[in-house]
């Protein structure tokens, strides 16, 4: 059908672009969300054949921007891809009846089109746009149900968002200039590496991409807004669009130019995030929030990880195919876990114990059970992760698979002898059966080495975290142990009453404002405010003094010259 | 024959004043259709100097008015970037105004000054030299003070008095400083700057000083700026107007004019002046996001928030490094089309809703959805949010900032861009988000009364303030010509 299939690049964003504009036809809302498998399909079909490393101009678009799909990024394409085309699926039918069709149709498919777009960006330029798109309208898919929780929720991804595009802004342009002005991605990266450049840009961007995966502790923001959003929504958010931050961390981290403070930082940051998050996922009381919270402690496996690679220098060569396996596999993995949550409540008993059984061996493998597509995938990170950081993965087991024993536990019931739709348990399977063989199937060609190279024994001798975590699930659940809870996004609790005492001052201000409106002057209310005004009759007696002067001083000099 | 374009675009809109002062009021449709025709001609006698422009063709007609005094319209490519914006702008504004006013009273007046005002915006861009310039910058003190007042109520009057006792005193200073370096070193013509060398150091930063603290009274640099707030109380055709290309930015385009014409890049970087200037733009573009955020009228939000925006300019203009100057000089252009989109939306708002503070947006965007479209898409673009323009501009700042050895600016930029998405975000979460409050108007019985005329001017800079960012490297994209005129400063 395409002649050239590296038009698919800019087809791939293009396209759901175009379904996006066609959900604001009057009437088209609902239409569009049937519609909704549609999107990913060029970029699936990108990943897939579009020629690797050929870049595509744009010439005219942006800053002459440009595409390219490189290996590592054609790995992040097609699982997300493949999970938005199935959470796209769920979503045709979960939202079929919902109240704004248009909104949900629009922004999905905006929020997929900077996703995919992130991937295959070649400059600067366009990831920032992309990754833009990507990061803040997904926040009208958090506030969709316009509940109260997911407004709050909502409130806080945004500010944090905005946040975290200043910081990857700032990042991006002392990048930039660093690279002599470069805008490609891949000059941009060499740059960072350079011992001249600015000592700001690599922290900027941690911090940046950092918020966006969820990284300890910028992540307050990832367990109240991935549970607030539609079922589909949460599963892109945690398996794809968390993953944009990620592949930043991929795209601009200068890999093989040992640089210890900002590495080190960023594994520490990770690695603590990896245990903290999952023991906080224990504390929650709802399934999603123990998902998000996993996401945390999975996406901080991946950044402890990078970070100790940029520390000690590793070749991007040798660490990039392992994250970007480990990145699929979650991906895939925590978005069937979403899906699969979201069917429990049309999972009557029978259906509830299949259920139960694939959402137990999908939560296995995350946890990294032997055998499993996950302990593929931690293998391959273990081996870029030092002793110590081996050590540290392979205790994750742990925490993990507790933390996926507390999602089971606390499952939502089903009402009573339904079964679940075709429509709902299709992609669930799909997407479980994709996360549990895709690795199987990719990786002797991304890293080289044959799966299983390891022996019975050390592999019995590695599982002994799983194992405990299994006495220690029989226990709790033979002792009928209730685990401790924790508000949804920890830390946030404390900053947000102050943040809300404060909005609710500036609210009263504001009131006071339109209240004194009326009257001829408004007046200000808070002390800051009083200061401020202050400040300005100063200037205004004050201009008019200076322009006074000025003008004095110009009719005399004027009039001795004239 | 087009030796004489620059004339044409000045004696055009002479020819729409005339004809709107004289015909009387129940010929309006006539008075509408001459200020439309008129300013499409413009748009298209633009179109084609652009072309020639392209070509390296430069405009000039020449009048010696006093003897050792010329009076000079030039099209440089500075001058076009200006000209092209503002007769661009004035088109749609032309067509907002008719909507907007509708029959109300006065009209002749205002459609009269209206196109003196565009008269004096496209002469101060086609100015060749100080004098010239300041003939049209005076022009347009004058021309903009009965669009200021048209209300004629206490509050419009109070406001075009302070208008005037500002930008009057600036001029004042302004043409004290021109006349000095004249005396100093003869006629000034943009086109060559004279050799500033045997004029002492202090005498030049005096002259500085002067012309720029002239100008920076209608480019709203603090301490300056206190007229563009009151300055609200004007009808909203003339507040978009006055903030996207009339009096702010002649005030920063003259400023851009003596730093890269009259004084040259290099002799202000040798007097030490750049950085001073650049640290007070900085000054006035996070004061002004403060003040905005404390806002709780619409206007004056965007009032403040233009004190804010304009200084980006100042700021690019002053930081002297290449991407700076075209930073600056590409802002020119994309402050214009996004604020003029947010001021149109704003009159459209007051005008169909009555809607003025900001607590009173509640709700708007379902009631009025694509003027809150074209609104977002403006907003956003304040905030430097991709694809829309407002973001081209805050990169190139940004990196030339770098270039310049200038990193704290980078600074401000990144908290100039939280403050305005402070003040711009709860703007579109109210419009959006929020139900609308009892008793304002039905959808159904919206729609019996709308007119396209009102929204159609704000959609098309909506869209093209989203074309300016997504295709910004296009030879005639906004970047493209800035990028243009900024070589030719650097070369």
């Amino acid at each position: 059908m395409i002649a050239d299939p590296t038009l698919l690049l800019p087809l791939a964003v293009l396209w759901p672009m175009l379904l996006a504009g066609l959900a604001l036809l009057p009437g088209w809302g609902s239409r569009m969300v049937l519609l909704l498998p549609l999107g990913p399909l060029p970029a699936l079909a990108a990943a897939l054949v579009a020629s690797r490393d050929v870049p595509v101009a744009l010439p005219g678009v942006l800053l002459d921007s440009g595409l390219e799909l490189g290996a590592t990024g054609a790995l992040f394409l097609g699982g997300a891809a493949t999970l938005w085309f199935w959470a796209g699926v769920y979503a045709a039918f979960y939202m079929r009846r919902d109240e704004r069709p248009a909104g949900f149709a629009l922004f999905w498919n905006l929020v997929l089109a900077g996703n995919l777009g992130v991937f295959i960006a070649a400059d600067i330029v366009s990831f920032y746009v992309f990754f833009a798109l990507v990061s803040l309208l997904a926040y009208p898919l958090v506030i969709h149900d316009r509940q109260p929780a997911s407004m709050r929720a909502g409130t806080v991804y945004l500010v944090l968002a905005v946040c975290g595009e200043v910081a990857i802004l700032v990042g991006l342009m002392l990048a930039s200039f660093g690279a002599g002005g470069a805008i490609g991605i891949e000059a941009v990266r060499a740059g960072l590496a350079l011992p001249s450049a600015h000592p700001a840009a690599v922290p900027l961007l941690i911090a940046g991409f950092g918020i966006k995966a969820g990284l300890m502790p910028l992540h307050v923001w990832l367990p109240v807004a991935h549970p607030a959003a539609p079922v589909p929504a949460s599963a892109v958010l945690s398996g794809a669009i968390v993953k944009a931050g990620i592949f930043g961390l991929v795209a601009f981290l200068p890999l093989g130019m040992p640089a210890a403070v900002a590495g080190n930082v960023l594994m520490i940051l990770g690695f603590s995030g990896l245990f903290l998050a999952a023991l906080m996922g224990l504390a929650q009381a709802g399934a999603k929030a123990v998902l998000a919270y996993s996401t945390v402690s999975q996406m901080g496996l991946v950044m402890g990880v990078l970070g100790f690679a940029l520390a000690g220098g590793s070749a991007p060569a040798a660490v990039l195919p392992a994250v970007a396996l480990f990145a699929l596999h979650h991906g895939l993995a925590k978005g069937a876990l979403f899906l699969g949550v979201g069917l429990a409540p049309v999972c009557g008993r029978a259906w509830r114990w299949g259920l139960l059984g694939a959402l137990a061996v999908l939560g296995s493998s995350l946890a990294g059970m032997q055998l499993l597509a996950g302990a593929l995938v931690k293998s391959a990170l273990k081996d870029q992760a030092g002793a110590f950081g081996a050590t540290l993965i392979g205790l994750s087991a742990l925490t993990t698979a507790l933390a996926m024993a507390r999602c089971l536990a606390v499952l939502p019931r089903a009402k009573s002898r339904c079964r679940p739709p075709l429509l709902m348990a299709l992609p669930f399977l799909a997407l479980s059966g994709a996360a549990l063989w895709l690795p199987w199937l990719l990786y002797a060609r991304i890293t080289g080495e044959t799966p299983l190279a390891a022996d019975l024994r050390s592999l019995i001798f590695e599982a002994w975290p799983l194992g405990l975590a299994a006495l220690m699930i029989a226990g709790a659940v033979a002792v009928g142990l209730k685990a401790p809870s924790l508000p949804e996004g920890d830390a946030l609790g404390p900053v947000q009453r102050r943040v809300a005492a404060l909005s609710a001052a500036a609210r009263a201000a504001e009131r006071a404002g339109s209240r004194s409106l009326r009257r001829s002057r408004p007046k200000p209310q808070t002390v800051i405010g009083e200061d401020l005004d202050r400040i300005e009759d100063v200037f205004r007696e004050g201009a008019a003094a200076a322009i006074l002067v000025l003008a004095i001083a110009g009719a005399v000099v004027a009039a001795s010259l004239i | 024959m087009m030796t004489f374009a620059p004339l044409l675009l000045v004696l055009l809109p002479v020819v729409a004043a005339l004809v709107s002062f004289a015909l009387p009021e129940r010929l309006s449709a006539w008075r509408n259709g001459a200020n439309i025709g008129v300013a499409f001609v413009k748009l298209l006698v633009v179109a084609y100097l652009l072309v020639q422009a392209q070509a390296g063709v430069v405009f000039e007609w020449r009048y010696e008015f006093l003897p050792g005094y010329d009076f000079v319209l030039r099209l440089d490519p500075l001058a076009l970037l200006f000209v092209t914006l503002s007769v661009f702008l004035w088109l749609l504004t032309t067509i907002y105004a008719i909507a907007y006013f509708d029959r109300g009273p006065n009209l002749p007046r205002f459609f009269g000054f209206f196109n003196l005002c565009v008269l004096a915006a496209t002469g101060v861009a086609m100015s060749g030299t100080a004098i010239t310039f300041f003939l049209f910058y005076e022009l347009l003190t004058l021309a903009t003070w009965p669009l200021v007042a048209h209300r004629g109520d206490d509050k419009s009057l109070r406001a075009g008095q302070i208008y005037l006792t500002y930008t009057l005193a600036g001029s004042v200073a302004f043409l004290a400083g021109i006349l000095w370096l004249q005396s100093l070193v003869g006629a000034i013509e943009f086109s060559a700057p004279a050799d500033l060398g045997a004029i002492p150091p202090l005498t030049l930063t005096l002259i500085f000083i002067l012309c720029i603290g002239g100008l920076g009274v209608k480019a709203a640099i603090i301490p300056f700026h206190g007229w563009l707030p009151e300055a609200m109380a004007a009808p909203a055709p003339v507040s978009a107007l006055l903030h996207a290309v009339a009096v702010v930015k002649a005030g920063a385009f003259g400023i851009v004019r003596v730093i890269y014409d009259v004084y040259g890049i290099g002799t202000v970087a040798e007097l030490g002046l750049g950085v001073p200037l650049a640290a007070l733009a900085s000054a006035t573009i996070l004061y002004g996001s403060v003040r905005a955020l404390m806002q709780s009228d619409l206007k004056k939000r965007l009032a403040y928030s233009t004190v804010s925006q304009v200084s980006y300019i100042v700021l690019g203009a002053s930081l002297v490094g290449p991407f700076a100057v075209i930073g600056g000089l590409v802002h020119l252009v994309h402050q214009g089309i996004m604020k003029i989109t947010l001021f149109m939306c704003a009159g459209a708002l007051a005008n169909r809703m009555g809607i003025k503070a900001i607590a009173e947006l509640d709700g708007a965007g379902r009631l009025m959805p694509v003027t809150m479209a074209a609104f977002s898409v403006g907003a956003l673009g304040m905030i430097g949010m991709p694809p829309v323009a407002g973001f081209i501009s805050k990169w190139y700042l940004g990196v030339g900032a770098l270039q310049s050895d200038a990193a704290w600016a980078v600074a401000v930029l990144a908290g100039s861009s939280l403050l305005n998405a402070a003040y711009f975000l709860p703007l579109l979460y109210r419009a959006w988000l929020l139900p609308p409050p009892p008793g304002r108007p039905a959808i159904a019985e919206l729609a019996t009364t709308r007119d396209r005329m009102l929204i159609l001017p704000a959609v098309v800079t909506a869209v093209v303030s989203l074309g300016a960012g997504i295709f910004a490297s296009l030879p005639f994209s906004p970047l493209g010509w800035a990028t243009l005129v900024g070589l030719g400063y650097l070369r």
